[in-house]
């Protein structure tokens, strides 16, 4: 199939960046849609151009890195699908695609497609750690973990920073990706001794990283490739009121 | 006071409760007006009879003012702020926000403007002073403030009607929005419950939507108030 | 931990319960396992008593490595030949995957390692990077993982044709049973090969690392 394609190239971070147009021919439709990023890649290189940008790791879709928008979804049309794992027959031939970066004030574009997402990385880090015993190694059954509250663990910690609730918020707001990290650690019993400050910490550092603030439009969870619910937003919304409000007896 | 502006969430918060007290208040407010269908008897009482209770309705009012302005501080500077981080796309192609949701802070503009016009209008009687002197006499005697005439003479003009009949339906749009997002924000929220809350909040904006908006009509079809 | 101080080999890189051979699940109850049990009585345990200084940029050891670094992303830039690092990339994974994978021979063996120093020399004769080595680069990121490749490639296809038995994920063609299972030789190879480095081109050194079996005798598994 062939493809015309419409990508964002901006050589740095201090750079003016505009769309540049490439025809893609000869497309497989068994392709990845970064393998199709990479044929054109291959292509600008023996041209003695710059290759397209973009970030990738695992391209089987646990990494998070590969951070794109297609046609104005992140991760593309597919619903709970990474780039990396998107098809090529998702496409039509002939077919106008638009490529964007992950757009976000707090994501500043480092090259083409490839933004820094540390703003992440650091909401992560102001939530410090969990106690644990040191020294010696913990019994097996030592804590007991309800089945219903090991799923709800489990379907938070899915979420792999890929940022594309960030991307896909019209309000820029960073709460899908905040509200599953906390929840992955309040809902179990290994969370609960920092519950209070890292609910506080976690929640003070989005701010501070000046992500916006959601208005529940629920775009997040229909762009987020592990299909997150806005569920923990609401829940994230509580806990941390609820700590503000008790915070003056600590 | 205005501190929780510097909280995304506690901003949220703020939003939430206030603008559950607005609902409140127009879910009474248009549970009020719609007696004006039961003739100028029933709605002039029901007026002097809120003024009779004065103090209480004084409390009420103060609390919806400073919701009204906490409401409104506190949007337009999610807003403002939500404008600058957010990213700007060529192409975008929304999979899950809603009219109504993308709509909110127009409409509430469009209501903050509203609101002003209708208490000059029909509160402190600066549009038409002829209008609001009106007096009535109940069937117990009693000289009132004549509601009922008031609110006909204003609607008759197409121009007043037209502006009220495009702000309530504004109106209904926020509220579509808006009486499910403020549980969502306040920490309630469910796999049964949202979606329901969401119906809820269809069903409930939209009633009040033709309620209040069938009372210009009918006034300016003649329907009702043909006598003033 | 290693012996080297505050690095631990945890999780994946852990091999202490399924021998040397990483195969996905293994690799994964591995690393299930060690993040419950073994992290809070090693790392947690380090972190916790360690004292972490700031690393000075400016020792010597710090300056050569950044040298080391510069210089080669340097000779890569320099080399502005007309072939993409992907192409280098396909044609070695081309031959591992033919002579150096899961079933291999020793035939094949010699072959890879005489193909594979003559694919490293038409890399660095002939590979094409765009751009410079101060921005962002994504052809330079992949030309240096394939350089590294080109060498760790070699180490691979030396260990493979020294361990003449079969075992686990190496499967020399030569020792299999009759119905096709691998037969491992305990007598000659019953060691770990720590493959000293020496340099580009030059043969590695082996170092053998003997296995003691104390409590458990050796034994043939069975997937039958
Ligand atoms: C009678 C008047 C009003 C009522 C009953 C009302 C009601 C509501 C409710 C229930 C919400 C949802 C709260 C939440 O999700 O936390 C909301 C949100 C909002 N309101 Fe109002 N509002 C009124 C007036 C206004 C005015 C005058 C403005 C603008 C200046 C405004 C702007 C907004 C905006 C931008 C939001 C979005 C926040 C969100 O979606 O969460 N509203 N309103
Ligand atoms: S919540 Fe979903 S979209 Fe957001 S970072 Fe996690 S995986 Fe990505
Ligand atoms: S490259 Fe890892 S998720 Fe796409």
């Amino acid at each position: 199939m062939n493809l015309k394609l419409h990508i964002w190239r901006q050589k740095n971070n201090k750079a003016n960046g505009a769309f540049e147009q490439y025809a893609v021919s000869d497309i497989s439709e068994d392709m990845s849609f970064l393998e199709m990023l990479d044929v054109l890649n291959e292509d600008l290189i023996v041209e003695g151009k710059d290759p397209v940008a973009f970030d990738h790791d695992c391209r089987e879709g646990i990494c998070g890195a590969c951070s794109m928008t297609i046609n104005g979804n992140p991760h593309g049309p597919e619903k709970a699908t990474t780039a990396c794992q998107l098809h090529m027959r998702k496409f039509k031939d002939g077919q106008e695609v638009y490529i964007e970066p992950f757009r976000n004030k707090s994501f500043p574009v480092i090259r083409d497609l490839v933004v820094n997402r540390s703003a992440l990385d650091r909401i992560i880090e102001s939530g410090g750690y969990i106690s644990v015993k040191t020294g010696s190694a913990p019994d097996a059954n030592d804590i007991a973990v309800a089945k219903s509250k090991a799923d709800v663990a489990m379907d938070a910690a899915a979420c792999i920073g890929c940022g594309a609730c960030v991307a896909a918020c019209p309000n820029g707001a960073a709460m899908l990706f905040t509200s599953a990290k906390l929840k992955h650690l309040n809902v179990l019993p290994q969370g609960q001794a920092e519950k209070k400050k890292r609910t506080l910490a976690m929640v003070d550092q989005m701010d501070k990283e000046g992500f916006g603030s959601c208005t529940n439009h629920y775009e997040c969870e229909a762009a987020c490739p592990k299909s997150i619910s806005v569920e923990f937003i609401s829940e994230m919304n509580f806990e941390y009121a609820k700590a503000r409000a008790t915070a003056y007896r600590d | 006071m205005l501190g929780f502006l510097k909280s995304s969430i506690l901003s949220k918060f703020v939003v939430a409760i206030t603008g559950l007290l607005m609902v409140g208040f127009i879910i009474g407010h248009t549970l009020g007006n719609l007696l004006i269908y039961a003739g100028p008897e029933a709605i002039n009482t029901y007026a002097v009879g809120l003024k009779d209770i004065g103090g209480v309705v004084w409390a009420m009012r103060i609390v919806l003012i400073i919701s009204l302005i906490l409401h409104v501080i506190a949007t337009i500077n999610l807003v403002r702020h939500n404008r600058k981080v957010a990213g700007n796309y060529k192409v975008t192609n929304h999979k899950a926000a809603t009219f109504s949701s993308k709509f909110m802070a127009y409409a509430g503009l469009t209501i903050l403007f509203f609101v002003l016009y209708h208490l000059a209008h029909f509160t402190f009687g600066v549009v038409d002073a002829n209008a609001f002197s009106m007096e009535a006499t109940l069937d117990n005697g009693r000289v009132v403030h004549d509601v009922y005439s008031m609110v006909v003479l204003g609607f008759r003009n197409v121009i007043v009607s037209l502006f009220y009949i495009i702000a309530v339906v504004f109106l209904g749009f926020h509220l579509k929005h808006g009486i499910h997002s403020m549980f969502q924000s306040l920490g309630i929220h469910g796999k049964k419950f949202t979606p329901m809350i969401q119906k809820v909040a269809a069903l409930v904006s939209f009633v009040i939507v033709i309620s209040l908006i069938s009372i210009p009509i009918s006034i300016m079809l003649g329907i009702v108030g043909g006598q003033v | 931990m290693s012996t080297l101080e505050g690095l631990h080999v945890i999780g994946e890189a852990n091999f202490s319960d399924h021998g040397a051979n990483r195969l996905g699940a293994s690799a994964l109850m591995q690393g299930l396992a060690d993040g419950y049990f073994v992290l809070p009585y090693t790392i947690g345990n380090y972190l916790a008593k360690a004292e972490l200084k700031k690393i000075d940029a400016d020792t010597p050891e710090c300056k050569a490595t950044v040298k080391e670094v510069e210089d080669k992303i340097n000779k890569l830039i320099n080399v502005n030949g007309t072939k993409t690092p992907s192409y280098f990339h396909r044609k070695l994974g081309k031959l591992m995957w033919d002579k150096v994978g899961m079933a291999r021979n020793e035939a094949g063996l010699k072959h890879a390692l005489e193909e594979i120093p003559k694919i490293r020399e038409e890399f660095w004769k002939d590979v094409k990077i765009s751009g410079t080595g101060a921005e962002y680069n994504i052809s330079l990121e992949k030309a240096s993982r394939v350089a590294d490749f080109l060498e760790f490639a070699e180490i691979m296809a030396y260990d493979a044709l020294d361990r003449d038995e079969s075992a686990g994920a190496h499967f020399r063609e030569e020792h299999q049973t009759p119905d096709g299972e691998a037969k491992r030789n305990d007598d000659d190879y019953r060691y770990v090969a720590a493959w000293e480095y020496k340099g580009v081109g030059q043969r590695p050194e082996l170092h053998k690392e003997q296995l003691e079996f104390e409590n458990v005798k050796l034994a043939v598994r069975s997937y039958k």
